[in-house]
């Protein structure tokens, strides 16, 4: 079940067209799998878009420039309806498939090789072209990420699966957003373990044990 | 320029959309039905320089916002077909269109070099791996492994690369408290490093 979502305000912004690319993109997939926050962006774009074309004051008469552009509009083809583009709708790792909520769908073809990290850890960079970087991290049964902190934020979808990290448990379509006051240990204990699809935009920084003593060797990871 | 089709501005901006929504709804289904003009015109005249409102406030360019609005219609043109009055009214519709297309402007619009590379974001626990068939896993370092070097660091250089790298301490800190001196304390940090190097290397 569905327990965290994205604040109103956000879901606001979303809405409006105002926030991150980055976060329209976070907030749009978890659109795709929240029906409630679905029915929140629906009635809230209902109201904007009422709002903004009641209004009472008339608009100018149409000038050259709109007639113009009416008729550019009109001398377009209608689009081609017949061939839409065909796109993967899920993700694959070791023989496992994940279906993607709708908006991920589109850059699965952008989604690099699985890599394994530490332990029971992996991930898949995902290039998301104008809006920078991003990561499906999945975590094997027992699999857990260092205890860290960010120096940015954070901004994690859960794709298939649940996982926990010291502070709550999130199930499949859970959003969160975590910064610089959030130290979490992130771990799955699921049968089927858990993938997220995550977008930092700092780099993470580690707190705690063996992984702070790794940060200053990182040239020799790169040998 | 635009032979035979007429633009009833006034008439229909007199009109709100919660009672025009029904009509506008025809307009829509006849676009996409007989890619009439003329009922385009009408949704035009209506929602095109109201959009403009909304474009200049979030673009606040008025090419930019033109551009929006010039997108957001051709929308409409194209996808009339794609609209459900079951689902939402025209409003609606074409404002979360317009929506759609905002956030695809923001994102060319924005710097490249705000992006930070992946690489930089998992800096340490990232083994790249080209092609997942080429690198036997086995082969890769984990952190476990490097737990297990660690400990089999001499005594001394472990103690100076505890405190500072996992303690946080810095070097002069070490060094008063071990009480040696600041070049010991660099001195055991550069061997141990460096012997850790080496065995990474030897376990490849």
């Amino acid at each position: 079940m569905i327990s965290f979502h994205p604040n109103f305000p956000d879901l606001q912004a979303f809405s409006a067209g105002n926030c991150e690319p980055a976060m329209a993109l976070m907030i749009s997939a978890h659109v795709d799998m929240c029906p409630q926050c679905q029915q929140d962006c629906i009635e809230i774009q209902a109201e904007m878009a009422d709002e903004l074309f009641t209004q009472r004051s008339s608009t100018p008469p149409l000038d050259s420039q709109y007639y113009a552009m009416l008729s550019k509009i009109t001398d377009l083809p209608v689009s081609n309806t017949t061939a839409p583009e065909v796109i993967n709708t899920s993700i694959e790792l070791d023989g496992k498939f994940f279906e993607l909520p709708r908006t991920l769908r589109r850059h699965v073809k952008n989604t690099g090789n699985w890599s394994r990290l530490v332990g029971k850890l992996w991930q898949a960079p995902v290039d998301l072209g104008d809006i920078g970087k991003a990561n499906f991290m999945y975590m094997e049964k027992g699999g857990r990420v260092p205890e860290h902190t960010h120096k940015g934020t954070e901004m994690t979808l859960v794709v298939d699966g649940q996982y926990g990290d010291g502070i709550a448990k999130y199930d499949c379509g859970d959003f969160t957003i975590m910064n610089n006051t959030h130290n979490h240990l992130p771990h799955s204990e699921a049968d089927d373990g858990c993938l997220v699809f995550t977008i930092v935009d700092q780099p993470l920084h580690f707190t705690a044990g063996i992984a702070r003593l790794l940060n200053p060797f990182s040239h020799l990871f790169f040998k | 320029m635009l032979v035979g089709i007429s633009l009833e501005t006034k008439q229909i901006n007199s009109v709100k959309p919660i009672e025009c929504a029904e009509e506008m709804s025809e307009y829509l289904s006849i676009i996409a039905r007989d890619r009439c003009k003329r009922s385009f015109s009408k949704i035009f005249s209506y929602f095109a320089p109201r959009l403009r409102s909304y474009a200049l406030k979030q673009m606040g360019n008025e090419a930019l916002a033109m551009e929006l609005v010039q997108d957001t219609m051709s929308n409409v043109w194209q996808k009339s077909h794609l609209f459900n009055s079951e689902k939402g009214s025209p409003s609606t519709w074409i404002f979360t269109i317009a929506r759609n297309i905002r956030f695809d402007m923001l994102r060319k619009q924005r710097n490249r070099k705000e992006d930070v590379c992946s690489d930089d974001l998992w800096p340490i626990l990232c083994e790249q791996t080209p092609d997942a068939n080429e690198v036997s896993l086995d082969h890769q370092v984990t952190m476990d492994e490097i737990g297990v070097l660690f400990e089999s660091l001499p005594e001394k250089q472990k103690l100076v690369v505890e405190a500072i790298y996992i303690d946080g301490k810095s070097q002069q800190e070490v060094a008063n408290e071990l009480d040696i001196p600041l070049g010991t304390v660099k001195s055991r940090t550069r061997l141990a490093l460096q012997r850790l190097k080496e065995m990474l290397k030897d376990n490849d």
